[in-house]
């Protein structure tokens, strides 16, 4: 059981490298089997190519503030997909869900976001359902 | 020692004048270029106006036979692959274009521009752009080519099959997929045309020829799928690129 859940991972990871990695760099340094939520606030939003990101404080328990980045697909994409620039903005409160850096920097791949609208953004893929269900679809 | 000087000077002259005086040889003109160009050819040729999104994952075609130190190398990096946390190093990652026949495949949109005895191909990522002589003239000669990302194409129509072969292409560029690199040898054979069935999906079949690095043909066969909504988008890799590759290639986890 468990190998065939690892075949299917590897095959999964092997589709990802082959099709993904393409869109202009690799996935590697993102744990993808891991997904970290936070919330804070909208620190910064960079609309550029070839990736968009959005970096949020997180005040942490000992109340120090921790800038997390979270990296999107290209600006391209984006446009294409219905996310726009004026759907989040600096002081916005925001919740959001990314796979982390493999090192442990604070910062990784955009999975979701919920936004200061109160509505979901999310990734293609898996976290499309997820997107789905929480706005209603 | 004063006279050496002045002779030196003098066969200087000499040679400059004789260079520049030479007359270089002609360089033909070809339809692409002349005079008369015919914009009602164009007429005759299908609709490929839109853009065209590829179906990413969705490639057939048969296995590549490696062989030689082409071979070894795919059977390292699909170690290395398996044993985790590892990328195949490729200059993309740092913005420089993967050329072709890559830019052909990548998860962004194509569009062809039909003119007098050239097709240009833009691909929106990295803005790269391709030129597909169709004014007859022949492949470059091997002492002519100067190797290149994207290599020299002349293509002719087949009916309405675009039929394009590339030479000269830089070795080292990704081959159909990451871990596999062509020679200075490489022939690209493409046959484009729109399915017979839907006029909205475009097929690219690719044939990959190599002796150095493959002991018979490769097919990959790619389809597309038309956007006559959106046009093609501005993408500048080096506006924002906040993971350049390490000194070993992988890329930095490091923003």
């Amino acid at each position: 059981m468990r190998t065939t859940t690892i075949r299917i991972f590897l095959l999964g990871l092997l589709a990802t490298l082959s099709t993904v990695t393409l869109a202009h760099h690799s996935f590697s340094m993102f744990d993808q089997t891991k997904k970290v939520t936070h919330s804070g606030v909208v620190s910064e939003v960079q609309w550029t190519n070839p990736h968009v990101w959005i970096f949020v404080d997180v005040k942490k328990d000992d109340g120090s503030v921790e800038k997390w980045g979270m990296e999107f697909t290209s600006k391209v994409h984006l446009a294409r997909r219905n996310f726009s620039q004026d759907m989040v903005k600096v002081g916005d409160n925001v919740e959001f869900t990314v796979s982390p850096y493999a090192n442990g920097k604070p910062g990784g791949r955009f999975y979701t976001i919920k936004l200061a609208s109160g509505k979901y953004y999310c990734d293609v893929g898996a976290a499309a359902a997820l997107c789905a269900e929480k706005n209603g679809q | 020692m004063k006279t050496t000087l002045l002779s030196l000077t003098a066969l200087t002259l000499a040679v400059l004048t004789a260079t520049s005086l030479a007359q270089p040889e002609a360089r033909p003109i070809y339809p692409a270029n002349s005079d008369k160009v015919s914009y009602a050819e164009l007429d005759k040729l299908p609709d490929w106006r839109g853009i065209w999104q590829p179906a990413v994952g969705r490639v057939t075609g048969d296995q590549p036979q490696l062989i030689g130190e082409y071979k070894a190398r795919w059977d390292a990096e699909q170690a290395k692959l398996k044993a985790g946390n590892y990328e195949v190093p490729e200059t993309l990652d740092n913005c420089e274009p993967d050329g072709m026949p890559t830019m052909m495949t990548m998860p962004y949109s194509l569009e062809f521009l039909f003119t007098p005895g050239k097709i240009v191909v833009n691909q929106e990522a990295l803005m790269m752009v391709r030129h597909i002589f169709t004014d007859g003239r022949p492949l470059p000669t091997a002492d002519e080519i100067d190797p290149n990302y994207f290599g020299y194409s002349v293509g002719h129509w087949e009916d309405d099959t675009l039929v394009v072969t590339t030479v000269g292409t830089k070795p080292g560029q990704r081959l159909g997929v990451a871990g596999i690199t062509n020679s200075d040898q490489l022939t690209i054979t493409e046959r484009i045309y729109l399915d017979k069935d839907n006029k909205d999906m475009l097929h690219l079949d690719f044939t990959y020829e190599d002796p150095n690095v493959l002991s018979q043909p490769w097919h990959q066969n790619h389809t597309f799928r038309r956007d006559r909504t959106w046009d093609i988008l501005e993408y500048v890799c080096a506006e924002n690129n906040r993971h350049p590759l390490d000194a070993n290639g992988q890329t930095q986890a490091d923003f």
